[in-house]
């Protein structure tokens, strides 16, 4: 379990962290989205031990950060961006000295336990430098397993990965999830979706939302462009587009009919598909423009403003209580 | 101390597998047996022409001056990677989010290092047994001479460990090691500058003091054994650990 409560954490006169708030379950995964620089990183550094916070606290499996620092690290592994290892080390040799340096017990029983855990055990006796991008990040998450950690704190584990090794890490994650708390960062908003039963996203040092994230990916694409794609020339299909009453304005982009919503909180979806079919076009496809966060984002300032809260579980930050009364 | 001893093992396990460690070996070795040469060849010429050689503590001591000078390029060179490899390859992340406190690696490193230090002097007394041979030889005095010797090597190596913690550019950590280790070399020399100078009496009193070569050249290497020199040699080592484990922890503060 992880509580992080109003989390500030500056750099000089950067503040890379503004007050943050959420908690991670034990027995899920929580996604930590967000775009690059918007403070993940640093975030989970803190939740590691690694740097304390400027303000605010954070306890990890019940300990302070800032005041029990040593007994956080006890109980968090730790997967790092970069996967750092020691490449002149074999795989189970680097296993072994971490789990010596933590006082684990039946040092290479255990170490054999994680290799097979993350379907390494042929090259445990591989040294590090000789294996794969994929397999190097397996030998970074099994060096979080070594402690059998309450709490697994993921950076980007995917990132760098081959579609079939994102698969299978991403299986790999659920199935952690299930025994530990696990926090998993990302960039990649359907990946969130897949694996996370929660998800907190960040923008510059400040949570945007959080909650579900089918709900969240719901409520973040209302009110976003609408991409619709008709068999033949989209010009003969846009009139009919514009003519739909929830559709403000309608474009041609490339191969493809662009749709700005009259009203965010209305999904046009459903008017224009109707409009069309009863026009004799035949359509292709309709979907949000965006596809992933960074195009949510950018549609998301792009309108300047956030769809409203879903739910309860989802708070509405200051910064944009206090956007939405300037307007 | 499970961890220290295994943060211990694994770098001196790293010393042997690496190629710049034998390569110090050897051009240390080489030139070591160079000078032995040289020093065994006059005392027979000197012994030849019917004079009287130097006796054999003098000659491992005249050996054991230039070893010990040799150390501003060794102990920089065995000391650059210690913490800025680890640094610059992003692992200090991982050990820094261990439950270990920090000066635990860094103790861990500096004594694997010292060890390997250690190694290289122990590796000088195969001409000691050699001149064991020829003649007699005071062991009491070359046993502080040695002890002076390899407190000598702790003390450089910790102080290049510094320069290591500072940046991540091994070769810079070993350049800024050199000159840190000539200049404390030297600093017994350099006091002299301000002598005659009453107002600066005490500087140049500092500075000599601060000086290596003042509590090595002409105490520990004659075989006088004082505690203060044996002191400074600790304290310089206890400090230089101190400020390369704060130096290690500002990176909790910074940005990246």
């Amino acid at each position: 379990m992880i509580e992080v409560n109003n989390l500030v954490k500056k750099f000089g006169n950067f503040t890379a962290v503004k007050g943050i708030s959420f908690t991670a379950e034990s027995g899920q995964v929580t996604g930590f989205l967000g775009p690059n620089g918007a403070g993940k990183t640093t975030t989970m550094r803190i939740l590691t031990g690694f740097a304390p916070p400027s303000g605010g606290s954070a306890t990890v499996a019940g300990y302070d950060v800032f005041d029990q620092s040593k007994e956080v690290r006890k109980n968090v592994g730790y997967l790092p961006e970069s996967v750092p290892l020691y490449r002149d080390m074999t795989a189970i040799g680097y296993l072994k000295y971490l789990a010596e340096i933590r006082g684990v017990k039946n040092r290479k029983s255990r170490a054999l336990d994680v290799l097979d855990r993350v379907g390494l055990v042929k090259r445990a006796d591989s040294q590090i430098r000789t294996l794969s991008k994929g397999m190097r990040q397996r030998v970074g998450l099994a060096a979080a397993l070594i402690h059998d950690p309450e709490v697994l704190i993921l950076d980007e584990p995917t990132i760098g990965l081959d579609p079939i090794q994102v698969l299978e890490l991403r299986d790999l994650v659920s199935e952690l999830g299930r025994e530990h708390t696990v926090m998993f960062s990302t960039h990649i908003l359907s990946e969130a979706e897949q694996v996370c039963d929660r998800v907190v996203i960040i923008n510059q040092g400040e949570i945007m939302t959080q909650g579900n994230p089918v709900e969240l990916r719901r409520q973040m694409e209302r009110g976003a462009r609408i991409l619709i794609r008709t068999e033949g020339d989209p010009s003969q299909a846009l009139g009919t587009v514009q003519q739909v009453s929830s559709v403000l304005e309608a474009e041609i982009e490339r191969d493809a009919i662009i749709a700005y919503p009259a009203d965010p909180t209305i999904d046009p979806r459903a008017d224009i598909t109707r409009a069309l079919v009863e026009a004799k076009h035949n359509v292709v496809e309709i979907r949000p423009a965006a596809n992933n966060l960074e195009e949510i984002f950018l549609e998301v300032t792009r309108r300047d403003n956030i769809a409203t809260p879903i739910s309860d579980d989802v708070p509405v930050n200051e910064a944009e209580v206090a956007a939405e009364s300037e307007e | 101390m499970g961890a220290l001893f295994a943060v211990y093992k694994r770098e001196v396990t790293l010393y042997y597998k690496s190629f710049i460690a034998y390569a110090i070996t050897f051009a240390l070795m080489l030139f070591h047996g160079i000078l032995f040469q040289a020093e065994i060849s006059i005392a027979y010429t000197v012994i030849g022409q019917g004079g009287q050689a130097d006796n054999a503590a003098n000659i491992v001591i005249g050996l054991l001056y230039t070893f010990v000078f040799i150390l501003f390029v060794v102990s920089p060179v065995l000391a650059m990677r210690l913490i800025s490899e680890e640094s610059r390859e992003g692992t200090l992340e991982t050990l820094m989010t261990l439950p270990i406190s920090d000066w635990v690696f860094v103790v861990g490193k500096f004594l694997a290092a010292w060890t390997f230090y250690t190694f290289l002097l122990g590796l000088t007394l195969i001409h000691l047994l050699l001149l064991a041979q020829l003649g007699t030889i005071n062991y009491g005095v070359i046993g502080v001479a040695y002890l002076g010797a390899w407190l000598y090597g702790g003390a450089t190596i910790a102080v290049c460990m510094i320069w290591s913690a500072i940046t991540e550019d091994q070769l810079v950590a070993a350049f800024l090691g050199v000159t840190t280790v000539l200049a404390l070399f030297l600093a017994s020399q350099l006091g002299q500058i301000f002598e005659g100078n009453l107002l600066a009496a005490n500087v140049s009193q500092f500075v000599r003091e601060l000086g290596l070569q003042s509590h090595f050249q002409d105490t520990m290497l004659v075989g006088l054994l004082r505690g203060e020199d044996v002191a400074y040699f600790v304290l310089m080592i206890l400090v230089s650990l101190f400020i390369t484990t704060l130096i290690v922890g500002t990176r909790r503060w910074r940005a990246s």
